[in-house]
């Protein structure tokens, strides 16, 4: 892991960590509904500013919190169109299957590749620190994932090509 | 399967069964081969035992000045018919009551058809390079898709096909570019030194079909240049494996650029099924909180889901009942 | 512009169909299966990158089983493994069928009662990984609905009860206007497989020495496909067969397939033993009693009410193993019988006040029933509504693969 990698990865850890303090909380607005304040935005009062982690430009986590949400949004290293086109297809096909992910929205932030949203249900139900990791893992392999799928698209690539042109000889 | 065949699978089973069945029946089957050729098989209304090979392919007027006509008469002379409809370029009439004794070959040979036909403009490139004119031969298109084409032409010491590929989608576009770049790379490889060079340009039409008119000129079309030299066609075998495979770039790079998508979603499936278990280690283990635990009066005793296990051991050993 | 035909494939757990719209016939019936490398072929070391293209389907697969082992994606009618089914897609398009996915309309089937998602994922791997231009998810049951308005007793609707009855198992599927009416399907455990076993049963219990062990499935197989017919009765059918043996005992010719060497093999009443064990189920099974037209009965009754005249009216058969002489007619009358029976109880209860309109029943053989689903597919991708209730590849661009939860139903043949 290159060393800037680690630190990024400790500052997301324990900002999350620490933003991960929520509690049940009814909403103000519509009687008798609970709703994940960062996701209503309609009460102000409730709202953490939100907060940029990030490596460079092109790897940032935004996480935003409130008394009974967080939402985590990232953006995924990109370097070419390669990268973009494994990225956008990666990202599109875990948010097709969001209801297994419990705590993945099924459309991202605007300006960021995949959101996550954490409610206070879910940290009832679940640990508080093995969602953190969680997301943690998930920034390591998908950057892994994705170089890996690269160099696998070049080695085939690789393959086909030399297995038509040796056709002709 | 990496290479795809020369000939059409399909219609070769479907004639092969024809062929072999005992008793003549009336059929109509309609077949389509890659790059919208059309077959139709056909028994004949008032004789069961003739049965017709329809051919439908768009560029068939263009080949023909090729040189195609001569070799289909050449390759299928006993059996060409003229078409029936002008909806049919090519036909063929089988008399299945005399047919010749290999009904496999004949069946396979048949199902080369389309290669075969669209072999013409090679083999004419071919025969000019035989004749050592002087200069260049003349530039010869085939629109094969309807926004795609293939163009040969032949020059004193070499023949240059040039593809004109179109991407629909982006995704296919930058994969398309990866495989490209590899077939322009691969010739470094030393065994395959002997293969044909190829280049590849987006956007920009290769010089020698530069000056002709409407050519698309954007981000999705891509001239793939192969430039056959004559260690690729002067031995009468090679040219005809040479012509096979070159043919069906288009497809084979098409194929493989779905099966690369294809390996793409396994693979992300495989990755799903893993944070799939990341994520559900976040999950207290419910299997100890589900189990049926009686108290001492026989009521059952749940512990609230809320608790971490470990809270919830602790308020078991307190014995807590509701 | 001309369309290229539309691509019909019919995934069952046997066998896949498929073949261009338009054709009476598929092109291509192959085993559902998948040949992979075994494990021990590939070490680590030797990892090029493309060992996912080293892969046979079908009839090949059988044929390379000694050194690539064969997995069944598809089990119990839903896709169980999605990266088998998607290879084999692959090869079934480039190899088999022989078309670019991208100049064609595709129509695929599903059991009834299959998951949306199931629909949302074959979506995402023909649009994303095939770029079809379009798709159309149908229901099995229903292009076998379809299928028989080919029928010269058919009405062409689209509510009727299907009988589909296969290799493995038999379903008995109402459908009200193009709707499968889930909660109502009944399945048989009995079906094409049963009935070559009973008649194996039958061949080895009298005495047929001649027949090789190796060979007794085949011929088991050939006299069920060959020989039997439905009879009337089977007390009376059995008088008949001894009262003039020469006339019913039919003799067959086969070879063995170790020596080469022709033998005869009588068949004598399993030619209409082998139906009837849709009819008696106790034949075979010590656990399933009910017969298949009281089944079909049950199924009729327990749908919602104002559907089941249309219901009884309109039967359907599809599968191979309906292919019998004279099913239909068979299954009609016996079905006829328990309607009219349950009629004239309760018009003897209501002491003759009452007088109720009778129920017609039909049950609708034809001659495409063996691939009848696929059948179906073909005719309905011919017709102008295809196109227009297809998902589009620029409909599952904007909206995603969520579209493709909800297929339309045909109205008609337009």
């Amino acid at each position: 892991m290159s060393n800037t990698l680690r630190p990024y990865l400790n500052a997301v850890r324990s900002t999350l960590t620490a933003a991960l303090c929520l509690e049940n909380f009814a909403s103000q607005i519509v009687e008798k509904h609970n709703v994940p304040e960062v996701e209503a935005g309609n009460t102000k009062e409730v709202l953490l500013n939100p907060l940029v982690v990030s490596r460079n430009e092109n790897e940032q986590v935004l996480i935003e919190s409130s008394i009974n949400s967080v939402r985590v949004s990232i953006r995924i290293k990109q370097a070419d169109d390669i990268e973009r086109i494994l990225a956008h297809k990666f990202t599109r096909f875990l948010m097709m299957r969001a209801e297994n992910f419990v705590i993945l929205r099924r459309v991202p932030i605007k300006g960021y590749d995949i959101s996550f949203l954490i409610t206070n249900f879910h940290t009832e139900q679940m640990y508080k620190h093995k969602l953190v990791d969680f997301i943690i893992e998930f920034m390591e392999e998908v950057d892994k994932e994705i170089s890996e799928m690269k160099l696998s698209l070049n080695a085939r690539a690789r393959i086909v090509a030399e297995t038509y042109l040796s056709q002709f000889v | 399967m990496i290479l795809l065949e020369p000939n059409s699978f399909v219609l070769e089973e479907t004639l092969l069964a024809r062929f072999a069945s005992e008793k003549p029946e009336v059929v109509d089957i309609t077949l389509v081969d890659f790059d919208n050729v059309i077959y139709h098989v056909q028994t004949s209304a008032e004789q069961r035992t003739l049965l017709t090979l329809s051919v439908e392919m768009k560029y068939f007027s263009q080949v023909v000045g090729f040189g195609a006509e001569d070799i289909l008469r050449r390759e299928y002379g006993d059996f060409l018919v003229p078409p029936a409809t002008s909806q049919y370029q090519i036909a063929l009439q089988f008399n299945l009551e005399q047919l010749p004794e290999d009904k496999a070959g004949l069946a396979k040979h048949v199902s080369m058809l389309k290669r075969n036909v669209l072999a013409s403009p090679f083999l004419r490139a071919f025969e000019y390079w035989e004749s050592q004119q002087e200069g260049a031969g003349p530039l010869m298109a085939t629109n094969y898709r309807d926004d795609e084409a293939i163009y040969v032409q032949a020059q004193q010491d070499r023949v240059t096909v040039i593809f004109s590929t179109l991407f629909k989608e982006e995704v296919d576009r930058v994969l398309g570019k990866v495989f490209l770049q590899e077939f322009v790379d691969a010739r470094r490889q030393a065994t395959i030194q002997n293969a044909p060079q190829v280049f590849y340009s987006s956007r920009e039409p290769p010089l020698e079909i530069r000056h002709l008119p409407g050519l698309k000129q954007d981000e999705s079309v891509g001239y793939v240049s192969f430039v056959l030299f004559p260690r690729h066609f002067a031995n009468a075998e090679v040219r005809e494996k040479t012509i096979s495979q070159i043919q069906l770039f288009r497809d084979y790079l098409h194929y493989h650029i779905k099966c690369a998508k294809a390996y793409m979603h396994s693979r992300m499936r495989g990755r799903v099924q893993d944070f799939l278990k990341v994520i559900n280690r976040a999950k207290p283990d419910r299997s100890v909180a589900v189990a049926d635990k009686k108290t001492a009066t026989g009521r059952y005793f749940r512990p609230n889901f809320r608790q971490p296990v470990a809270a919830a051991a602790a308020s078991q050993a307190e014995g807590g009942e509701w | 512009m001309s369309r290229l035909p539309p691509v019909v494939i019919d995934n069952g757990t046997g066998y896949t169909k498929m073949g261009f719209a338009g054709n009476t016939d598929p092109q291509f019936v192959i085993p559902t299966a998948i040949g992979l490398p075994n494990q021990s072929r590939y070490g680590i070391a030797s990892k090029r990158g493309i060992e996912d293209l080293d892969f046979h389907i079908g009839d090949e697969a059988m044929i390379n089983s000694k050194t690539y082992g064969v997995k069944y994606p598809i089990r119990h009618g839903q896709i169980d493994n999605w990266d088998y089914m998607e290879r084999y897609w692959e090869q079934s398009i480039f190899k088999y069928m022989r078309c670019e996915p991208e100049d064609h309309y595709f129509l695929l089937t599903e059991p009834p009662l299959n998951a949306p998602e199931n629909r949302e994922q074959m979506a995402e791997i023909f649009f994303e990984s095939f770029n079809v231009q379009g798709l159309y998810i149908a229901v099995q049951a229903v292009l076998a609905l379809a299928a028989s308005w080919t029928a010269k007793n058919s009405q062409q609707t689209l509510t009727g009860t299907v009988i589909d009855s296969g290799d493995g198992v038999t379903h008995v599927i109402p459908v009200a206007e193009g709707y499968v009416l889930g909660s109502s399907i009944k399945h048989i455990p009995i079906a094409g497989r049963d009935i070559t076993a009973f008649v194996q049963q039958l061949m080895r219990e009298h005495g047929e020495v001649n027949i090789p062990p190796e060979d007794s499935h085949e011929i088991a197989r050939r006299i069920k496909e060959q020989y039997s017919y439905t009879c009337h009765d089977m007390a009376s059918e059995f008088q008949k067969f001894d009262a003039d043996p020469v006339k019913y005992f039919k003799s067959m010719d086969a070879v063995n397939s170790v020596n080469q060497q022709t033998y005869k093999v009588d068949v004598g009443y399993e030619r209409f033993l082998a139906p009837e064990v849709f009819f008696n189920p106790e034949l075979v099974s010590s656990d399933f009693l009910t017969p298949l037209p009281e089944v079909v009965d049950n199924c009729i009754q327990v749908s919602p009410i104002d559907t089941r005249r249309g219901l009884y009216s309109n039967i359907v058969l599809s599968g191979g193993s309906t292919m019998f002489k004279d099913f239909g007619k068979r299954l009609q009358r016996d079905i006829k019988r328990i309607v009219d029976g349950r009629i004239k109880k309760s018009e003897d209860l209501s002491g003759g006040r009452l007088q109720a309109k009778p129920i017609d029943v039909n049950v609708v053989a034809h001659k495409k029933q063996r691939h009848a689903v696929w059948f179906g597919g073909s005719i309905m991708a011919c017709t102008d509504q295809f196109y227009q209730f297809s998902h589009t590849k620029a409909e599952y661009e904007e909206h995603g693969p969520s579209i493709c939860r909800h297929n339309r139903v045909f109205e008609s043949l337009a």
